[in-house]
């Protein structure tokens, strides 16, 4: 019994040292570029047009556990349907987008491959490879635009399936934005609408969290 | 004579690196303190990532090296949505000593200058209490590097940054994580493609 004692207390200290990188306050993030496009084009963005983004990551808190430098992180955005634009004053517009799925990959291959005029030969296939490090569902996607036709986005995601739910957090929020650029003032491969630029995030209730020595001993004290 | 130079061009043209299909970018993730009001500066302090798979404009060394974006001096001058901010410098800093944190702005802004520029504009629009963008040009006017950009290639770079304020997204004494990127219209290279025709009308 006090053999396994020490190793819960092991483990548990295990995971303050991992949880507790929650770098400067903000919430584990993993920094994402990418490309999009929508059928039929961005923008009008007319009901029922599909949104797609391919992105890879470029920095992950060290909660992700990921080593960019050798695994790449890679991710696919699919089955977002637009709601149809929404004039919001200032000739900003607001799109919302029902449904879709966010899959995030780890892969050592390195291989992704943006292209041209998705969907092609390397792409989506080469952002969906790998071991699946995480799959949500969006319950909501929001791109604001403004007059110029660029703009930000922000969208929440309840995780489905994947290793960071096995490893990190179970039962996180996760959320989803960034910003985005269309053609004008951005290099974006031919045939992609958006440029796009953000965060994935875990947010809201961290089932590991910080804690002290002794509140760790506490929990064995009875 | 006129026929060699021709011949030593084309050749010259077949043996340099051709210029390809590439997005390049200037990849910033940082913290930003807004002015009080017009007349007021902002700041941001940020690091530059490396966004492998796309290029950075000029090669960098993210094995060996930290990389910082530094924004000072920018100041309001119409607060309205959008606000509209005047002046201003950006800098980008190589530093092999020290790891950047927020709690010691002097950690953004040591090492090696490699690109300093000014500010054409800068405006800043929040569509909500919290999510915004800030949409700007850059030009590159010094640093180690700005060589390595030919003259005609240092000027009109778009700015564009996501923001968020957040509580969540901000470090403490913050006031917005801004989350983006500078970038030239047309990928940099060190020559140009030409056509022979092209070539031989120079002479």
């Amino acid at each position: 019994m006090r053999d396994m004692l020490s190793t819960r207390w092991i483990l548990a200290v295990m995971m303050i040292v991992v949880c507790a990188t929650v770098a400067f306050g903000q919430n584990p993030a993993i920094d994402y570029l990418g490309y999009g496009w929508e059928t039929g084009g961005i923008l009008p963005s007319e009901p029922g047009d599909v949104l797609v983004f391919t992105c890879t990551g470029v920095a992950a808190d060290p909660v992700y556990g990921v080593d960019l430098g050798t695994d790449e992180l890679t991710f696919y955005i699919y089955d977002q349907v637009s709601l149809g634009e929404v004039d919001i004053g200032g000739n900003n517009l607001m799109i919302n987008y029902s449904g879709g799925y966010l899959e995030i990959w780890r892969d050592g291959a390195q291989n992704a491959d943006w292209g041209t005029y998705p969907p092609n030969a390397t792409s989506p296939g080469t952002f969906s490879d790998g071991v699946l490090f995480f799959k949500g569902e969006f319950t909501y996607l929001t791109i604001f635009v403004n007059p110029v036709g660029n703009g930000v986005y922000e969208g929440a995601l309840n995780g489905l399936e994947g290793e960071i739910l096995n490893d990190v957090c179970s039962d996180c929020a996760y959320t989803w934005g960034g910003s985005f650029l269309k053609g004008t003032g951005a290099l974006i491969p031919d045939g992609y609408d958006l440029q796009i630029d953000g965060l994935f995030e875990l947010d809201g209730a961290v089932s590991n969290e910080q804690s002290t020595w002794s509140d760790v001993k506490s929990l064995y004290s009875n | 004579m006129k026929r060699f130079t021709i011949l030593m061009i084309a050749a010259l043209a077949v043996t340099l690196p051709v210029a390809a299909q590439a997005q390049q970018i200037f990849d910033f993730l940082g913290q930003t303190l807004l002015p009080t009001g017009v007349g007021g500066s902002l700041t941001m302090y940020s690091v530059v990532n490396d966004p492998a798979p796309a290029d950075t404009p000029l090669p960098l060394d993210f094995a060996n090296f930290d990389y910082t974006l530094v924004i000072a001096d920018l100041v309001l001058e119409v607060d309205a949505s959008p606000q509209e901010y005047s002046g201003g410098t950006i800098t980008i800093f190589e530093d092999a000593g020290t790891t950047a944190d927020y709690a010691l702005p002097g950690t953004f802004f040591d090492g090696t200058a490699i690109l300093s520029g000014t500010f054409v504009y800068l405006d800043r629009t929040m569509f909500t209490a919290t999510l915004g963008s800030a949409i700007g040009e850059v030009d590159w006017t010094g640093g180690t590097r700005v060589g390595d950009i030919a003259p005609q290639d240092q000027t009109g770079w778009p700015f564009f940054s996501g923001i968020n304020a957040l509580a969540s997204q901000v470090v403490d004494g913050y006031d917005e994580r801004w989350d983006g990127k500078v970038e030239p219209y047309e990928p940099i290279v060190p020559n140009e493609t030409s056509s022979w025709g092209a070539v031989k009308t120079l002479y």
